[in-house]
C-alpha cells in the first residue's frame, strides 16, 4: 500500500517525512488517515522496543466483580462471617454489615497450581496462561470516575481512551477496519466518553458496535448501500476516481489531502466487504460457535477473535448493558449466573487464540472498573471497592500461571505489590512495546499521556 | 510503587500533567534562576509603518506590505491573482460556508473582468494593469459587502465560535439543563451579523446581566452556563466531591482563558511554572469567580413580565401535582373525571391568560458562592450554595482541594496590572463584570491579538500564530509579529469591528492569491510566508450545507431549537443540528466535529473510510443525490451535455471540460433516461474532491 499518504497537510509530511514514529500510523494509513503529532511532540519511532503483544482484547466486566469469588481465596471471610473484626479497616462509602463469606470452592489448577474457584471450570483449564493481578486499586468508588480511570487514565472526562492511545501510537494492521473497536450489547455507563479520542485525531476513537443485533449491516453505520448493487457502485466509484484524478492533475498532481481522500474512498469500498466478513460470526463453523457457547458475551468474544485475527489493534468487549456486575444485593446467585455466562466463552477465546498461534502476541485483559467489598451490603450484596481488586492478563507476553500482589486477609485493600491503574496502563503499554512516558501528545500547552506522571511497569509479570 | 499516591482526586491527574510539560523548562529555569519572561503577546501593541517593498504595485491593503517584505527577503514571489471563479467560490465559503449560485458566479466574473464586456477597451501598459486591478478590487469589494450583509455570514462565524465555547444543545439527562442553549447559538449568530464590537461581544458573554442591558441579552451567558458539569454523588465524603467541583471550576477557567486570552491558565492550577508569567495565585484569583457562580435557567424578560409568569408556572406545577395525585388515589373518587377536568381547565386558563407564559429561559449563570461541606450526619456531602454571595479560594497545593494554602483574593492576572500597578480586584458580586472588563481593557492587546489571529486563520488556513489558543510561552511564535500588531492596533481603532477585519483581509492581494504556486509550495511547504492560498477542505458543516444547496433542498429558516441531524426532514444548515455532549451524533463524530466537552481551538482534519461510507451509502446523501439529479433535469432539460454542464456550474462554479463531458457520457450512455443512473452520477459529484476543497 505504498500509494498511501498521510492526509494532513503536506507541510507535516515535509517536516516529518516517514521517519516519525508514527511508523505504525503511516503504515496503516489507508483510509484510516493520519494526523501527525505536532512538532513539539517528543514522540520517537514506535514501538519503542520489541513488543510482546501486538493487540489487546479487553474483556470488561462492567459493574465490578469481586476477586475473592474467583482468584483470591480468603478463608478469613468464613472464619469471621458476619463480623467486623476489631482493628480491621473495613470502612466503606455506603453502610455495610459484617464480612460476607465466599461460598465458592477453590482448587489449584495446571502445573502452576494457580488457585481458581469452581465458578470458572473452563477458564481454570488455562490456569498456566493466566497472570492474575490481585492487587489492582483505583481512586474512586463510583462507577463513572472508576470507568474513566480504567479506560482513559484520569477521572476528568476529556482525555483519550487507552485504546485511542494505542491506535494513535501503533496504528492499525488492517487498513480496511477501524483500529479500535468497542463491542457492547447495549451501553455501558458513561458510554462513548469511555472510548473517546478526545484531542487525538478522530480516527483513533473507538468504533462502538452494539452487537446485540449480529447483522454487520446493523452494527456499522452506513456499511451497506440500501439500493446500489456492488457492481453499479464500483462503476460509480470508477467515475468518481477519474474525476478526482482529473482534479488532482489540474492542481499540480501532488496533494496529500486530495490523494488521501481518493485512497480512503477505495478503502471504504473494500471495507463494505471486509467488515461484513470481520463482524459476521455466522461465518464461523458450527463447531467453533459451539465452543464459545451462546449469549451476547460469547458472541462478543468470538467477534473479538475474528477482529484480532484481522489486525484490529484494540478490542474491548463489555460484558453487558449498563453495569450487570454491580451486585449490591443477591451477590452470590447473581455472580453464579454471570460466571457461568463468561466462563465458557473466555476459555474458548483463549483456546481459539492459542490454537491459531495468536495468543502469543494478543494480550487478553479481564476485569471490571473496581472490585467489591468483603463486607455485606443490604444483607447479601457487596458494595463498590476501589481499594483492592482482581484482574487477569493472558498471552501477549504476560507471565502465565502466576498471581501478582496480595490483598489483606479479607480481600479489601491491596497490600503487597500494589498496582494502581496507572501501573496497569504502563505495563500494558510496555507489553505493546511502548514506553508509557514517551507516548505523548501536546495539547493545550501540555504534553498529555495515558499515565499522567505516574505509572510503573510491573516487571515481575513479564514473561 | 505507588504507596505514596497523594489523594483520590482527579485533579491530581491534571496537576501531574502540568508537571510534565514544565519539567524541562523548570530545570533550565532553576539553573539560570531566570525570572518569568514576559511573552511577546503580553506587550503593548506597536503600530509600524508599512515596510518598503520593491514590487510596489502588488499590495492592495496595508497588510500586504508586511507580507511582501518578508517574501522579498526570502526571495519568494507571491502567487498570481486567483481566477475569478476560484475567487468567488473562495469568498462565499470563507464568509458564508455556502457555495455561490451559478448566477452569482457569472455576475461576479462580468464585474471582475470588464474586458469581457463589449464596451471596455483594454488599455496597454502599466496603466491598463492598474485599472484592471481596480475593477477587480471593486468586484471583490462589492461581493464582500453583499456577503457580509447576508444572514449566512453570521451562521458561518457563529459555528466557529461555538467550537471555542464547547457549545451543546443537550447533555446527559442527570446533569444541569441546557434548554436555552439554542438562544445562545442564535445570539452569537446575530452578534456576528450585527458586527457587535468584539470587546462588547466578550463582555456580554461573561456578564451581560451586570451591564445594565435588557434581559433579552441574557442568552449570551450560556458561554458560562453551558460549561460541562460532572456527576457528584453526594453520598460520598466532601474530600472527593471537592475534587469534582474543583474540576468544574478549572474547566471554566480553561475555556475562558483559552477562548478570550489564548492562554492555558489551567496549567497553573497546581503550582507556579518558573518561566511562566501566570502563577498559581493568578489561577485561583480567577477560579474564585467561578466558585461564586452557579448554573441557572433565567428569564429572558424583565421582572414585570417574569414575576407573574413565575407565579403562574408555580401554580401550574402545583395543580399538575394535585391532578396526578388525584389520579393515583385508591379507591378512585366517583367524580374523578370531573375533578381532573376542573384542574386541567385551571391549568389551561393560567397558561393562556398569563402573558408570555412560555417565555424562553436562557441557560446562564447567577452569582452564588459554593461551599462543599459534610452532611449533617457526617455521611456524605452537601453542596451549600449561598445566593448573591461570593468567595475567595484558598490556593490548592498541587491542585488538591484538600491541601490548601493562603486565601487568594479574586483578581485578574498579575501580568496585566491596572493603572494603579496592581491587578484589578474583583469586588462586585462574583466579579464577573470586573473580570470581563479586565479582559478587554488591561489585557486588550492580548485579547485583540487572539481574535485577529483567529479570523486570519479562518481566511488563510494558518494563523500568524498557528496555535490559536496558545499565546503564552508554550505557543508558537508569530511568523509576522509586526503585521499582527499593526493589524490588531487598527482593529481596535476601528471599534473592534470584525467586519472591518474581514474587509481588510479579503481585499488584500495576499488573500486573493491563487492556490497554484509550485515554487512557493516547494520552498515554503508550510506557507509561513503566505505566498499563496492553501487549498482548504470544507468542514462537515460546509460540505453538508453545500450538498443541500446543490440539491436545491436547503431550508434557510433561521435559528430556533435544534433538530436531529438523523431526521430525514432536517434540511436545515448543519449548525442547527442537535449537538449532544453525552452522545455525539455519529455523523458529526466521524467528520472531525470536536468533542463538545472542551474548548476546541481548531479542527483536526482526517479522511477516513467511515467518512467515505457516509458519502457512499448514507440515506442523506442518496436522497440529496436524487434531488440534485431532479434539479438538473428540471433546470437543464433532457440533453446530457446540458445537464452535466449545469451540474458543474452549480457545484464547481465552472463549465465542464471536454474530458469531464466524455466521462459523464461514458457513465450515462444507454441510461440517459434512468433516474437512478443520474442520481449515481450526481452522488459522485457531491462526494468528489472538488466539492470538498476550496482553491
Amino acid at each position: 500500500m505504498n500509494a498511501i499518504l498521510p492526509l494532513s497537510r503536506r507541510a507535516a509530511i515535509a517536516r516529518f517525512g516517514g521517519g516519525l514514529g508514527t511508523l505504525g500510523l503511516l503504515a496503516s494509513l489507508p483510509g484510516v488517515a493520519s494526523a501527525l503529532p505536532n512538532a513539539a511532540s517528543p514522540m520517537r519511532a514506535l514501538p519503542h522496543f520489541r513488543p510482546r503483544a501486538k493487540r489487546v482484547i479487553h474483556l470488561f466486566m462492567n459493574g465490578g466483580p469481586f476477586g475473592p469469588d474467583f482468584f483470591d481465596p480468603k478463608p478469613d471471610l468464613t472464619k469471621f462471617a458476619g463480623q467486623r473484626p476489631e482493628g480491621a479497616d473495613l470502612r466503606t462509602e455506603r453502610p455495610t454489615g459484617g464480612l460476607l463469606p465466599v461460598p465458592f470452592k477453590f482448587s489449584n489448577h495446571g502445573k502452576s497450581g494457580l488457585p481458581v474457584s469452581d465458578l470458572l471450570p473452563f477458564t481454570a483449564q488455562f490456569a498456566d496462561d493466566l497472570c492474575v493481578l490481585r492487587s489492582v486499586h483505583t481512586d474512586n468508588p463510583n462507577h463513572g470516575p472508576a470507568l474513566l480511570l480504567m479506560n482513559n487514565g484520569t477521572m476528568t472526562p476529556r482525555v483519550p481512551a487507552m485504546g485511542s492511545w494505542c491506535s494513535y501510537g501503533l496504528g492499525s494492521e488492517n487498513a480496511n477496519l477501524p483500529s479500535y473497536v468497542v463491542l457492547c450489547p447495549g451501553r455501558p455507563v458513561r458510554f462513548s466518553i469511555l472510548w473517546t479520542s478526545a484531542f487525538l485525531p478522530s480516527q483513533h476513537g473507538g468504533s462502538y458496535i452494539n452487537h446485540s443485533n449480529l447483522d454487520p449491516k446493523a452494527m456499522i453505520p452506513w456499511l451497506h448501500n440500501p439500493r446500489t448493487p456492488a457492481d453499479a457502485q464500483r462503476k460509480q466509484l470508477d467515475l468518481l476516481a477519474e474525476m478526482n484524478r482529473e482534479h488532482l492533475a489540474t492542481r499540480g498532481g501532488v496533494d496529500a489531502a486530495l490523494q488521501g481522500r481518493i485512497e480512503a474512498m477505495e478503502t471504504a469500498y473494500r471495507m463494505q466487504f471486509a467488515a461484513t466478513d470481520a463482524f459476521d460470526i455466522a461465518r464461523e463453523p458450527a463447531a467453533v460457535r459451539e465452543t464459545y457457547g451462546k449469549g451476547h458475551f460469547a458472541n462478543g468474544c468470538l467477534m473479538a477473535r475474528r477482529l484480532a485475527e484481522r489486525g484490529v489493534r484494540f478490542i474491548q468487549v463489555y460484558y453487558g448493558n449498563s453495569q450487570p456486575w454491580d451486585t449490591h444485593s443477591n451477590h452470590d446467585p447473581q455472580t453464579r449466573t454471570l460466571a457461568k455466562d463468561i466462563d465458557q466463552p473466555i476459555a474458548a477465546l483463549l483456546g481459539d487464540l492459542k490454537q491459531r498461534g495468536l495468543l502469543e502476541d494478543t494480550l487478553v485483559v479481564w476485569g471490571g472498573e473496581f472490585g467489591r467489598t468483603p463486607v455485606s451490603e443490604n444483607g447479601n450484596g457487596r458494595d463498590h471497592n476501589p481499594h483492592g481488586f482482581c484482574m487477569f492478563l493472558a498471552g501477549g507476553g504476560a507471565k502465565g500461571g502466576m498471581s501478582y500482589g496480595e490483598t489483606d486477609n479479607f480481600g479489601f485493600k491491596a497490600v503487597e505489590n500494589r498496582m494502581h491503574i496507572h501501573d496497569l496502563h504502563a505495563t500494558l503499554l510496555h507489553l505493546l512495546g511502548v514506553d508509557h512516558e514517551r507516548l505523548t501528545f501536546r495539547y493545550a500547552g501540555r504534553d498529555f499521556r495515558l499515565t499522567d506522571v505516574h505509572g510503573n511497569v510491573a516487571r515481575e509479570i513479564l514473561a | 510503587m505507588n504507596h505514596q499516591r497523594l489523594t483520590l482526586l482527579g485533579s491530581l491527574a491534571l496537576a501531574a500533567l502540568c508537571a510534565i510539560s514544565s519539567t524541562a523548562a523548570e530545570s533550565k529555569a532553576l539553573a539560570k534562576k531566570a525570572a518569568p519572561q514576559i511573552p511577546w503577546s503580553f506587550l503593548p501593541l506597536r503600530e509600524s509603518p508599512p515596510p518598503k517593498v520593491r514590487n510596489a504595485r502588488w499590495p492592495q491593503t496595508q497588510l500586504d506590505h508586511f507580507l511582501l517584505a518578508k517574501m522579498e527577503k526570502a526571495g519568494v514571489k507571491p502567487a498570481a491573482t486567483a481566477d475569478p471563479r476560484a475567487l468567488i467560490r473562495r469568498l462565499h465559503f470563507d464568509l458564508t460556508g455556502l457555495p455561490p449560485s451559478p448566477e452569482e458566479v457569472e455576475a461576479f466574473v462580468r464585474n471582475f473582468s470588464p474586458s469581457h464586456s463589449p464596451t471596455f477597451s483594454p488599455a496597454s501598459g502599466a496603466g491598463g494593469k492598474v485599472s484592471m486591478r481596480e475593477s477587480e478590487q471593486r468586484a471583490v469589494a462589492a461581493a464582500v459587502e453583499r456577503l457580509l450583509a447576508s444572514p449566512a455570514y453570521g451562521e458561518r462565524y457563529a459555528r466557529y465560535w461555538l467550537d471555542l465555547a464547547r457549545y451543546v444543545d443537550e447533555t446527559a439527562s442527570w446533569l444541569e439543563k441546557t434548554s436555552g442553549a439554542h438562544l445562545y447559538r442564535d445570539w452569537v449568530i446575530k452578534a456576528f451579523n450585527d458586527d457587535l464590537p468584539y470587546d462588547q461581544f466578550v463582555m456580554r458573554q461573561i456578564a451581560t446581566d451586570q451591564m445594565g442591558l435588557p434581559p433579552a441579552d441574557r442568552p449570551a451567558l450560556a458561554f458560562l452556563g453551558l460549561a460541562p458539569t460532572y456527576w457528584k454523588e453526594l453520598q460520598l465524603p466532601p474530600d472527593i466531591i471537592k475534587g469534582t467541583v474543583a474540576d468544574e471550576w478549572e474547566e471554566h477557567v480553561d475555556t475562558l482563558s483559552r477562548t478570550f486570552l489564548g492562554l492555558t491558565l489551567a496549567c497553573a492550577r497546581c503550582h507556579d511554572h518558573k518561566s511562566d508569567p501566570i502563577t498559581a495565585a493568578d489561577y485561583y484569583g480567577i477560579a474564585g469567580v467561578f466558585a461564586s457562580v452557579r448554573h441557572a435557567e433565567v428569564p429572558t424578560m424583565g421582572d414585570q413580565f417574569w414575576l407573574p409568569v413565575k407565579k403562574a408556572r408555580e401554580s401550574v406545577s402545583a395543580l399538575e401535582k394535585e391532578r396526578d395525585e388525584l389520579k393515583k388515589k385508591k379507591p378512585a373518587p366517583a367524580d374523578l373525571t370531573n375533578q381532573v377536568a376542573v384542574i386541567e381547565q385551571k391549568i389551561a386558563g393560567l397558561k393562556t391568560n398569563t402573558p408570555h407564559f412560555n417565555m424562553p429561559m436562557a441557560t446562564a449563570v447567577e452569582d452564588a458562592a459554593l461551599f462543599v461541606i459534610p452532611a449533617a450526619n457526617n455521611k456524605g456531602t452537601v453542596l451549600d450554595f449561598k445566593p448573591g454571595q461570593a468567595r475567595d479560594l484558598e490556593l490548592m497545593k498541587r491542585g488538591d482541594p484538600n491541601n490548601t494554602g493562603a486565601v487568594v483574593p479574586r483578581r485578574f492576572l498579575s501580568a496585566f496590572p491596572a493603572k494603579d500597578g496592581q491587578p484589578r480586584r474583583f469586588t462586585t458580586g462574583s466579579g464577573r463584570l470586573e473580570l470581563a472588563q479586565a479582559i478587554v481593557q488591561e489585557a486588550a492587546p492580548l485579547t485583540a491579538r487572539v481574535i485577529v489571529n483567529r479570523i486570519w486563520k479562518h481566511h488563510f488556513g494558518r494563523g500568524i500564530v498557528d496555535t490559536p489558543s496558545e499565546f503564552g510561552p508554550s505557543g508558537e511564535a508569530p511568523s509576522h509579529p509586526e503585521l499582527l500588531d499593526d493589524l490588531t492596533a487598527r482593529f481596535i481603532k476601528n471599534g473592534w469591528s470584525i467586519k472591518w477585519l474581514h474587509r481588510e483581509i479579503l481585499l488584500s492581494a495576499a488573500w486573493q492569491q491563487s492556490s497554484l504556486a509550485p515554487d512557493s509550495e516547494k520552498r515554503d511547504p508550510e506557507n509561513k510566508l503566505f505566498a499563496r492560498m492553501p487549498r482548504r477542505r470544507l468542514d462537515f458543516e460546509a460540505w453538508r450545507d453545500t450538498t443541500l444547496a446543490a440539491a436545491g433542498t436547503l431550508d434557510r429558516s433561521f435559528g430556533g431549537v435544534a433538530t436531529a441531524l438523523t431526521s430525514e426532514k432536517n434540511l436545515r444548515r448543519t449548525l442547527y443540528g442537535t449537538v449532544n455532549r453525552h452522545e455525539l451524533e455519529p455523523m458529526l463524530r466521524i467528520h472531525d466535529f470536536p468533542d463538545p466537552a472542551a474548548h476546541s481551538a481548531s479542527r483536526t482534519e482526517t479522511a477516513t473510510a467511515l467518512q467515505m461510507l457516509f458519502s457512499l451509502n448514507s440515506p442523506f446523501l442518496l436522497a440529496q443525490a436524487d434531488a440534485f439529479a431532479a434539479r438538473l433535469e428540471k433546470e437543464a432539460g433532457p440533453a446530457l451535455n446540458d445537464r452535466v454542464t449545469r451540474a458543474h456550474a452549480i457545484l464547481f462554479q465552472r463549465p465542464a471540460t471536454a474530458k469531464e463531458l466524455a466521462l459523464a457520457t461514458r457513465f450515462l450512455t444507454g441510461r440517459e433516461t434512468d433516474k437512478r443512473a443520474w442520481s449515481e452520477y450526481a452522488q459522485a459529484l457531491l462526494a468528489s474532491n472538488e466539492t470538498q476543497f476550496v482553491d
